[in-house]
C-alpha cells in the first residue's frame, strides 16, 4: 500500500516537473502546420504528433543561430565565474565562520545583504563601470560582474555550513602541531566538499540563468551567452520560432540536469558525513 | 595550545586576509553602484541626459501616490509568499518521496532537476505557450477531460495571471529547494531519529514532531534563497504578462523596468527597484534567525 | 569536479584564472586600428529576409568604401534596454536604429539636419509623418534620422467576411461591431472573431490609437497641448466597450506582439490590424491560411475620419559619443539612394521615408516623389513575393492617405514616446472595455497620467504647449 502511494506520488511530481519539457520535445519536431492549431478545437491532440516530426527546426537552431558559439560562451563564462567565486566566498566564508568572531557574523551578514539588492537597480551604474573599464561588449564585462552576485550568497552559504561542521578535527590538527594555516590549506578542503558543491552548483545555476545584465553588456550575437542568445535571435517580437527556442531549452537543460544529478548524490553524501561526525 | 608565532599561527590576520577579496568585491563592485543607484533614485535623471538634476523625494512621492505601484508591492508579496509556501509543501513532500528508495529513481529525480537546470527565460518562453489563451495546452487537456466547460483565459485574467506566475516560480525553484531539504534529511542525527521509532512514533508524527521542527533551519535557507529569486525575479512576470493585463499583475521589478527603462524615467525606476529592499531585508532577517538554529556539534 | 588537495588547488585556480581572463579579454584589447570602421545596431527585421539583405548590402558597402561596417541585430524590444546601457556607458555603436520616435534621447544624440537636407536635395521631400517623427520643434533638432515607416494595413480572412456579404473587408469601425456576432454565429470555432488586442504590448498600442484618431480624439493636438480628455475620446472608449462585447473575449488582454499573428494563422479571428509580416510568415511556413488573408486601409470612424499609426517606423540616431559619425552618415545617405533594394529585400515591408527615392534614376527632381509612389503602386499591385492573386497587397498603396505618426495631429515628442513606452492608451482602453473601470473613469485616469508625464518632459525643455492643457 506504501509502495503504491511512494510511486504515485513520484509519478505526480516526475508530472508536474516535466510535462512542460515533453510539451517542448513534441514542439521542437512538430511542424508549424501541427502547431498553430488553437485549443477549442478537441479533435485536433496537442500532445502527439499530428504530422510527421520535421528536424526543420533543430536544423535553424544549429545552422541559423550562433547556438554552438553560444554554449561556447556561456561555458566560459561559467567556468571563470565559478572559480572566482570558490577562489574568494570559500576563504571568506571560511574567515567569517572561524576567524573573525563576533563582529565577523555581523559582517557576514552584511555581505549577505548586498546580494538581495536587484539587478534592476544596479545595471545603470554598471555599465557605466564596464565602460570605463573598456570591457563593453566582451565576456570580461560578465566574468566581472556575475561574481557580484554569485559571492555574496556563497560566502554566506559557506559560512553557515562551516558553522555547523564540528571543529574538532581542525582543533586535533593543531593539536597534532600544524600551524594554522597549515590546517586552512591540508586540512579543511576535505571537510566542507558539500559546501563548495553547493558554491558551484548555485554559482553555474545562476550565471546560466542571468538574462538582465548579459542584455546590458554583451550587443554582438557572436558574443552572447544561451540565455540571452537564444530568445534575441529566435522571438523576432513578432515571431516566435517556437520549434527552434524549444529546441534549444531541450538541448540546454538536458545535458545540465544529467551533470547537477550526479553532483546530488556526493552532495547529500558529503552533508551526511558532516552531520555524523556530531 | 601553542601560542601563536608566524603569520601561519596569527588568526586575526589571516581571518582578515581571507576575507579581504569577497569583501573588497563587494564594496567596490556592489556597495559603489548600490549607492549610485540610491542617488539615482533622488534625481531626475532620464535615459537620454547623464545630467543629474536633484529632485528630493519627488519620486517616491509620486510613485507611492501611484495606484499601480501600490499594487505592484502587493502583487510582489503575493507572489513571492504564494509561491514559496508552495515551494515549501512540494519540497517537503517531494524530499520525503526521494529519500526513499524505488525503481527508477534516478529517472525521477532527473526529470525533477529539469525545471531547475532550463534558463528561466527560455522557460517563461514556454509556460507563455502552455497559458496562452488560444493554444493552452492545459486548457485543451482539461476540456477534454470534461473538467472545464468555460474557458480559462490566464494571462488575461489579473487573478488568474497571478495564479500562473506563482506556479511558474513554484515550479522552478522546487528542484532545488526539494534537494536542500534532502540534504537537510540526510545530516539529522541519527539518534533522534532512532528514539522517535523506539518510542513507537507513527509516521506522521515523526514527520511533524520531530522531523520538520529539525529541519527548520534547512527550510529556512531554502525559503530566504527562493525569496530573493523571486522577489527579485524579473523574466518570468516580464515574459509572461508583461506586467499586464492593465498593468494588473506588475510586480516592483518590472515596474521599475517598464518606468525606468522603457519609459526612460530612471530616477522613478531607481526609487521603485528601492523599496524592494525593505521587503528583502525583514525576509532575510527572519529566514536568518531561523536558520540559525543551525549549530549541529559545538560551536 | 576535481578535488585537490590545498596547494595544487591554489595553483589550478590561479592558471585557470589567467587563461580564462587572457583568452576572453584579450579581444577587447585591440591595438588601435588603422581602418575605418561602422558599428550599425538595429532590429531583427519582422520579415528575416530584410536581414540577410541587409547585412550583405552593408558588408557590400563597406568593402567598397574601405569601411569595417558591422551589424548587431536585437528584437525590437530590447532596443531600449541597450540605448539606456550604451548611453551610460558613453559607448556604443555608431548608428543606433529605434523603432518608434526616441524622443527621450533626443540630447544624447547629434543633429541630423545636414543629412537630412541633403537626402532632400538628392530624392525630394521627406514624407510627412517620418518629419512629424524626427524633428522636434521646440529644440528645432533633428534628433533622427528616418529611412523608412510601415503601415499598418488591416488583415481579414476573406472567406468570413465574404460570407457576411463583405467581400472587400470592414471599411468602418462599426463594420467590426457588426460583424461581430455574425461571424461568433455563423463560425463558432472561430474563438476570437475580431482580433484586436488589448494588452500591454505594441499591436494595441497601434490599435488602440488608431480607434482614438479615427474617432477625432487624441492624446496631444498640433501645439502639444495635451487633450486627451474629450467627447471623442469618450466616444471612442465607449466604442471599444461595444467592440470588446461584440466581437472579442478576454483572451485578447493576455496578447503579446505575435499573439495576432499566430491567432490569424491558425484561423482563431478574423480580422487583425498589423503589419504584413503576419501574412509573410503564413506564406514562408506554406500555411493554407496564406490565400485567404486579404488587406484594407485604416477603417473609418462615424465622421469619416480615418487614421492609423505607422506599425513601426526606421530611424536612425547618431550617438555624440559615436565613433564614426561621418561614415554613418555617408552610410544612411546611401541606404535611401538603394531604397529600392530595401522595399524589395523587406519584401514589401518597408515603405520609404523618402518617396522620390524609389524612382528612376534620370527622372528631374521635381516629378521624383510621383514617380516613386508610382512604382510603390505597380510593385504593391503585382506581388512579386507569390501572393494569390498578385494584387493582393494593392489597399497598402493608399498608406500616405492613412498613415500617420505617434503624437498626432503634433509631432512625436519624449513625453509621446513615454506614454506610448508605458503602454497608457492600451491600459486605459482595457479598462473601459473590460468594465474595470467606466470610459469616463478611464479616461479621467488616464488623462492624469498623461498630464504627469508631459508636464515632467516639458521641465526638461523638450516639449511645448501647457496652457492649452485640458483639466
Amino acid at each position: 500500500m506504501k509502495r503504491v502511494a511512494l510511486y504515485a506520488a513520484a509519478l505526480g511530481f516526475m508530472a508536474f516537473a516535466g510535462f512542460p519539457f515533453y510539451w517542448m520535445l513534441i514542439t521542437a519536431f512538430k511542424q508549424n502546420r501541427d502547431l498553430y492549431v488553437g485549443a477549442f478545437d478537441t479533435r485536433h491532440v496537442p500532445w502527439i504528433f499530428n504530422d510527421p516530426p520535421t528536424l526543420e527546426h533543430v536544423r535553424l537552431l544549429f545552422g541559423q543561430t550562433d547556438f554552438l558559439r553560444w554554449i561556447a560562451n556561456t561555458l566560459i563564462v561559467v567556468v571563470a565565474v565559478v572559480v572566482i567565486t570558490v577562489a574568494v566566498a570559500v576563504p571568506a566564508g571560511y574567515s567569517l565562520a572561524r576567524l573573525t568572531g563576533r563582529w565577523g557574523e555581523r559582517l557576514g551578514i552584511g555581505i549577505f545583504f548586498t546580494y538581495l539588492i536587484p539587478p534592476t537597480l544596479l545595471f545603470i551604474p554598471f555599465a557605466r563601470l564596464v565602460a570605463l573599464l573598456g570591457l563593453q561588449n566582451s565576456l570580461g564585462a560578465l566574468i566581472l560582474i556575475y561574481p557580484t552576485i554569485t559571492i555574496p550568497f556563497c560566502t554566506w552559504l559557506v559560512m553557515g555550513f562551516l558553522r555547523s561542521v564540528p571543529w574538532d578535527i581542525e582543533e586535533q590538527a593543531m593539536i597534532d602541531g600544524y600551524s594554522r594555516l597549515a590546517v586552512i590549506v591540508k586540512v579543511v578542503p576535505r571537510l566542507i566538499v558539500p559546501g563548495i558543491l553547493t558554491v558551484v552548483v548555485f554559482s553555474f545555476t545562476l550565471v546560466l540563468q542571468e538574462f538582465v545584465y548579459a542584455l546590458t553588456f554583451i550587443s554582438s550575437v557572436d558574443r552572447m551567452t544561451v540565455s540571452l542568445g537564444v530568445p534575441i535571435a529566435l522571438v523576432r517580437g513578432d515571431v516566435y520560432h517556437w520549434g527552434a527556442l524549444m529546441a534549444a531549452a531541450l538541448f540546454t537543460s538536458i545535458p545540465l540536469a544529467i551533470v547537477y544529478n550526479l553532483f546530488i548524490d556526493r552532495f547529500i553524501q558529503g552533508f551526511t558525513l558532516g552531520a555524523v561526525k556530531g | 595550545m601553542i601560542p601563536p608565532r608566524s603569520f601561519a599561527d596569527r588568526e586575526d590576520l589571516l581571518g582578515v586576509a581571507m576575507l579581504a577579496p569577497a569583501l573588497g568585491y563587494v564594496l567596490l563592485l556592489v556597495g559603489v553602484p548600490f549607492v549610485l543607484a540610491i542617488v539615482l533614485s533622488f534625481s531626475t535623471a532620464t535615459a537620454g541626459s547623464l545630467s543629474f538634476g536633484w529632485a528630493g523625494f519627488a519620486n517616491y512621492a509620486a510613485i507611492l501616490s501611484d495606484p499601480i505601484f501600490r499594487r505592484a508591492l502587493g502583487n510582489t508579496a503575493i507572489v513571492t509568499i504564494g509561491s514559496q509556501v508552495l515551494v515549501v509543501v512540494l519540497a517537503t513532500a517531494a524530499a520525503q518521496v526521494f529519500r526513499a528508495a524505488f525503481h527508477g529513481k534516478r529517472t525521477a529525480r532527473f526529470v525533477l532537476l529539469l525545471p531547475w537546470a532550463v534558463p528561466v527565460s527560455l522557460a517563461a518562453i514556454a509556460w507563455t505557450w502552455i497559458f496562452d489563451s488560444t493554444f493552452s495546452v492545459i486548457n485543451w487537456t482539461l476540456k477534454v477531460g470534461g473538467l472545464l466547460h468555460g474557458w480559462l483565459y490566464w494571462l488575461g485574467d489579473p487573478a488568474l495571471a497571478l495564479v500562473a506566475i506563482i506556479i511558474v516560480q513554484a515550479w522552478r525553484i522546487f528542484p532545488f529547494a526539494t534537494v536542500i531539504v534532502l540534504a537537510g534529511l540526510a545530516s539529522l542525527p541519527q539518534d533522534v531519529m532512532e528514539a522517535a521509532i523506539v518510542d513507537g512514533a507513527g509516521f506522521w508524527r515523526r514527520l511533524f514532531y520531530v522531523e520538520l521542527p529539525l529541519l527548520l533551519p534547512v527550510v529556512a535557507v531554502a525559503v530566504l534563497f527562493g525569496v530573493v529569486y523571486t522577489a527579485t525575479d524579473l523574466g518570468v512576470v516580464y515574459i509572461l504578462t508583461g506586467g499586464g493585463p492593465a498593468n494588473t499583475t506588475h510586480v516592483l521589478p518590472t515596474l521599475a523596468f517598464q518606468r525606468g527603462i522603457q519609459g526612460a524615467d530612471l530616477g522613478q525606476g531607481a526609487a521603485i527597484a528601492v523599496f524592494l529592499l525593505p521587503f528583502l531585508i525583514v525576509v532575510a532577517t527572519l529566514m536568518l534567525r531561523l536558520a540559525r538554529h543551525t549549530e549541529v556539534g559545538s560551536t | 569536479m576535481a578535488k585537490r588537495k590545498g596547494m595544487d588547488r591554489r595553483q589550478f585556480v590561479t592558471t585557470t584564472g589567467a587563461a580564462a581572463a587572457a583568452a576572453v579579454l584579450g579581444p577587447t584589447i585591440w591595438v588601435k586600428q588603422q581602418q575605418k570602421t561602422l558599428k550599425i545596431i538595429q532590429w531583427s527585421h519582422f520579415v528575416p529576409a530584410y536581414d540577410a539583405w541587409f547585412d550583405k548590402y552593408a558588408k557590400d558597402w563597406g568593402t567598397a568604401k574601405g569601411v569595417e561596417v558591422t551589424v548587431d541585430h536585437i528584437s525590437l524590444a530590447d532596443l531600449t534596454t541597450r540605448a539606456n546601457a550604451e548611453v551610460a556607458a558613453q559607448q556604443g555603436h555608431d548608428l543606433f536604429q529605434f523603432l518608434s520616435p526616441p524622443g527621450a534621447f533626443e540630447p544624447q544624440v547629434l543633429d541630423m539636419a545636414d543629412v537630412v537636407k541633403e537626402a532632400e536635395r538628392q530624392h525630394g521631400p521627406l514624407v510627412d509623418l517620418c518629419k512629424r517623427s524626427t524633428y522636434n520643434p521646440v529644440t528645432r533638432k533633428w534628433f533622427g534620422f528616418s529611412d523608412n515607416y510601415v503601415p499598418d494595413p488591416g488583415d481579414y480572412l476573406k472567406s468570413v467576411w465574404t460570407e457576411l456579404g463583405k467581400p472587400d473587408g470592414p471599411a468602418t469601425w462599426e463594420d467590426l461591431v457588426t460583424a461581430g456576432p455574425q461571424i461568433k454565429a455563423k463560425h463558432p470555432e472561430i474563438q476570437i472573431p475580431i482580433g484586436i488586442g488589448m494588452s500591454q504590448e505594441l499591436d494595441t498600442n497601434m490599435a488602440t490609437r488608431a480607434m482614438l484618431w479615427s474617432h477625432d480624439g487624441s492624446i496631444q493636438d498640433a501645439n502639444e497641448n495635451v487633450v486627451l480628455k474629450s467627447d471623442q475620446a469618450l466616444e471612442a472608449l465607449n466604442f471599444a466597450k461595444r467592440l470588446f462585447a461584440a466581437g472579442m473575449n478576454p483572451a485578447v488582454l493576455s496578447w503579446n506582439a505575435a499573439s495576432n499573428n499566430q491567432a490569424l494563422n491558425a484561423r482563431q479571428t478574423s480580422y487583425i490590424l498589423n503589419s504584413i509580416s503576419a501574412y509573410r510568415t503564413a506564406q514562408d511556413n506554406k500555411l493554407p491560411v496564406a490565400d485567404d488573408i486579404f488587406f484594407v486601409p485604416a477603417l473609418k470612424g462615424p465622421r469619416g475620419t480615418g487614421w492609423a499609426s505607422e506599425h513601426v517606423m526606421g530611424i536612425y540616431a547618431i550617438w555624440k559619443f559615436a565613433q564614426s559619425p561621418d561614415v554613418a552618415k555617408q552610410f544612411l545617405l546611401d541606404l535611401v539612394a538603394h531604397y529600392r533594394d530595401a522595399v524589395m529585400g523587406s519584401k514589401l515591408y518597408n515603405f520609404p521615408a523618402y518617396p522620390g527615392s524609389l524612382a528612376d534614376s534620370g527622372t528631374p527632381l521635381a516629378q521624383k516623389p510621383a514617380a516613386g509612389n508610382r512604382w510603390l503602386e505597380q510593385a504593391t499591385a503585382n506581388d512579386p513575393f507569390g501572393s494569390n492573386p498578385p494584387t493582393k497587397l494593392r489597399p497598402i498603396a493608399t498608406a500616405l492617405q492613412w498613415a500617420t505618426n505617434i503624437g498626432h495631429p503634433g509631432p512625436a515628442n519624449p513625453a509621446e514616446s513615454e506614454v506610448f513606452d508605458t503602454f497608457v492608451l492600451p491600459t486605459m482602453f482595457a479598462n473601459a472595455a473590460t468594465g474595470r473601470m467606466t470610459p469616463a473613469q478611464a479616461l479621467d485616469d488616464g488623462h492624469q497620467q498623461v498630464k504627469r508625464i508631459f508636464e515632467k518632459w516639458r521641465a526638461k525643455g523638450l516639449v511645448a504647449g501647457g496652457a492649452g492643457d485640458r483639466a
